[in-house]
């Protein structure tokens, strides 16, 4: 350094920034570019696609059950990612050694942490919507019915800023080596944990990202098709991430060294704010109780104009008596309407028989810890016109085989050969030998006079079959005919 | 350093071969990889599996809960490998790989003996068996990331592996199941293929810890 240089420096004056939010904007984008959250991306979209994806694509193409089984599955495959590279973070400055150097810059620690947690956020809920959006197109692309679920999408969005605090957090109070792993195996433990603890519908761990609904429905087909996907829950586990998410980043706040008093008040408050409203959202997931259309219902947050069903027109299969499908269900059709056929064949124009096979919506009830009945909402057949509501199997909650899908919907072709003749428990020997030789193969016992009457009936040509019963069956089904007057 | 302390020194040089030399080398190698830490972070794995079995766990649940502890200690070993010298140490150390493997198998002898000592006298899902096999495995796929992204990030890949693995535990409720052994967690114990595999990955970490060590990386 020369003499001249070490001469009193002119003041100059220091200009207040133009842009309010420019040194912040700047800073944003220095711990954008310098993130480590980026390197992670690759991770948790190979991941995404091993588990969510693969998973999702195995159910038919119905956004109930896709949106649904994202939201359980995507949480599972982000938060250890995100929370172990947040603390990462987290603890950079103590880890680089930087912590002294950086106290004498003008920005306050917390500001400055801040920044390096939103810029890992941006990383993760970018990432997060990249996979999602990649899901829901080929989801669109395979003609799924209705429109994408969003609320699903808002949870798993919402969840991440939280669980990044979270390991923030950590990194920042606790920094060392251990920390990120340590955190990251901590969130998913106590992730997966909650999903142990829900027991009913009153459970207060419905607040946990994991559920996207009645815990044992996950994946059901038949919620949130018929009606509309319920927001109560959501709504509430979005207040608790956004109150989670507040009580950690103002937690970072508290210390003497984050900044000034006015600093640290306003940390303060956010903290308490944010506990607030984590606590409310726990207490309200605990009020929750399942609805009959099966969602998760919070009666402080419940909109009535939510509990119409969603209009549709029904896609109806050419068998003589039409069988009638929601439209998301489509695809099941051929194998529903070739299951019944032959029952319907008889049946078609019987007095008293269906004009119309109608899907029903499913009816829950909650059992006993996280058993569920599912049932048929309203009665098998209603009159005027008559028609016979039919629930499919797929709507009794988890998958089946076609193998089983096809012997329930003839069970049900059963049911209705009972209604149109008046079979059942109490059946006349004439209607049990109708309904054995119209349900094809019978189940009566060989070598009885019923099952030889059902023989002789079965034997008889289809015309005349059902010629009889056009004449016969308003008597059948009074239990005025006797076994030896079936021809 | 005092002058009395001085004079206390060995007149001397140090015997190279000491033993008194070789375990102060040993000790200051432990001390410099933050090993009573991870054996910190390793009891308090397994304190918490211990207090995690007192509940009643469904099968999924039961075979769940080992294993995130498990992944809990194979990190703290993965991470445990990072050096703070760098290039320096690997140029002075001559003794550098058999202290790298040698604190490799003794960290991961003490998680299976910690994991398993937690187990005694409650139901740990899977048995000793299980926890063995599941550790070395982990560790391995740990060990293999450190010499790969550096020791500070060696936990994302037994985390990812973590994932990835109970979801296969999940499959086995709810198919497909996936039976491949390279996800050993979710085969039965004495399962041949799962151990070969686990235990192929568990050699080829240690020997990548021992000879090429956990990849310095700028600014650690």
């Amino acid at each position: 350094m020369t003499a001249a240089s070490a001469g009193p420096a002119p003041i100059v004056p220091v200009r207040a920034p133009r842009v309010p939010f420019a040194a912040a904007g700047r800073l944003l984008r220095l711990e954008l570019r310098r993130n480590a959250m980026p390197w992670m991306v690759p991770l948790v979209a190979v991941l995404f696609w091993l588990i969510t994806y693969r998973l999702s694509m195995a159910h038919p193409p119905l956004w109930n059950v896709r949106a649904m089984t994202m939201q359980t599955t995507a949480s599972t495959v982000f938060v250890p990612i995100v929370v172990g590279t947040a603390a990462w973070l987290g603890s950079r400055e103590r880890r680089s050694a930087i912590t002294d150097l950086l106290a004498v810059t003008a920005r306050p620690p917390w500001a400055r942490k801040l920044a390096t947690w939103v810029a890992t956020t941006c990383w993760a809920v970018a990432a997060y919507l990249g996979c999602v959006a990649v899901l829901y197109v080929v989801t669109a692309r395979q003609g799924a019915w209705g429109a994408p679920l969003w609320w699903p999408v808002a949870v798993g969005a919402a969840s991440l800023p939280a669980f990044s605090a979270l390991g923030f957090a950590a990194g920042a109070l606790r920094p060392g080596r251990f920390t990120a792993p340590l955190v990251a195996v901590a969130a998913f433990l106590a992730l997966e944990l909650t999903a142990q603890f829900i027991h009913g519908d009153h459970s207060y761990w419905q607040v946990s990202p994991l559920v996207a609904g009645p815990w044992e429905l996950a994946g059901d087909q038949g919620v949130a098709t018929f009606y509309r996907y319920l927001p109560d829950l959501p709504i509430v586990q979005l207040m608790f991430a956004a109150g989670l998410t507040a009580a950690l980043l103002g937690v970072l706040g508290l210390p003497a060294s984050a900044g000034g008093r006015w600093l640290r008040r306003s940390a303060a408050t956010i903290t308490a704010a944010g506990l607030v409203a984590a606590g409310a959202a726990i207490w309200l997931a605990g009020t929750g109780r399942l609805d009959t259309h099966g969602m998760i219902a919070i009666p402080v947050l419940h909109n009535a104009a939510d509990d119409r069903p969603i209009p549709y027109t029904p896609v109806c299969s050419a068998t003589p008596i039409p069988v009638c499908l929601h439209p998301a269900y489509g695809s099941y059709l051929p194998a529903a309407a070739a299951a019944l056929e032959p029952v319907l064949a008889e049946l078609a124009g019987l007095p008293g028989a269906p004009v119309r096979i109608s899907q029903a919506a499913a009816t829950y009830r909650q059992e006993p810890g996280n058993d569920v009945y599912i049932g048929r909402d309203g009665p098998a057949m209603t009159e005027t016109p008559p028609v016979y509501h039919l629930l499919l199997p797929v709507q009794y909650a988890g998958s089946t085989t076609t193998g089983a899908f096809a012997a329930e919907v003839r069970r049900q072709g059963g049911d209705i050969v009972n209604l149109v003749i008046g079979g059942g428990r109490s059946a006349t020997g004439a209607q049990q030998a109708v309904a054995g030789a119209l349900l094809k193969p019978s189940a009566l016992p060989p070598g009885t006079p019923v099952a030889a009457a059902a023989q002789r009936f079965a034997a008889l040509p289809p015309a005349a079959r059902h010629t009889w019963l056009m004449e016969h069956v308003v008597a059948l089904r009074a239990g005025r005919i006797t076994l030896a007057e079936l021809p | 350093m005092t002058t009395g302390a001085a004079r206390e020194l060995p007149a001397g040089p140090v015997p190279a071969g000491g033993v008194r030399t070789g375990l102060r080398l040993a000790r200051l190698h432990l001390v410099s990889r933050r090993v009573p830490a991870a054996l910190a972070a390793m009891a308090a794995c397994a304190v918490a599996l211990r207090i995690a079995l007192h509940w009643q766990w469904d099968a999924y649940g039961a075979l769940q809960l080992p294993l995130v502890f498990e992944t809990g200690c194979a990190a703290a070993i993965a991470v445990a490998t990072a050096s703070p010298f760098g290039e320096p140490e690997r140029a002075t150390v001559r003794w550098l790989p058999l202290l790298r493997l040698g604190t490799a198998l003794a960290l991961t002898a003490v998680a299976v003996g910690v994991l398993t000592a937690a187990g005694i006298g409650a139901h740990l899902a899977g048995g000793q068996v299980d926890a063995l096999r599941n550790i070395a495995g982990l560790t391995g796929i740990g060990l293999l990331c450190a010499a790969v992204l550096g020791g500070a990030l060696a936990w994302t890949a037994p985390t990812a592996y973590l994932v990835i693995a109970v979801y296969a535990l999940y499959t086995q409720w709810h198919g497909p199941a996936l039976t491949t052994p390279w996800l050993w967690p979710a085969r039965p114990p004495h399962d041949t293929g799962a151990a070969l595999c686990a235990g192929l990955v568990f050699v080829l970490g240690m020997a990548a810890i021992a000879v090429r060590g956990a990849r310095d990386t700028a600014g650690e």
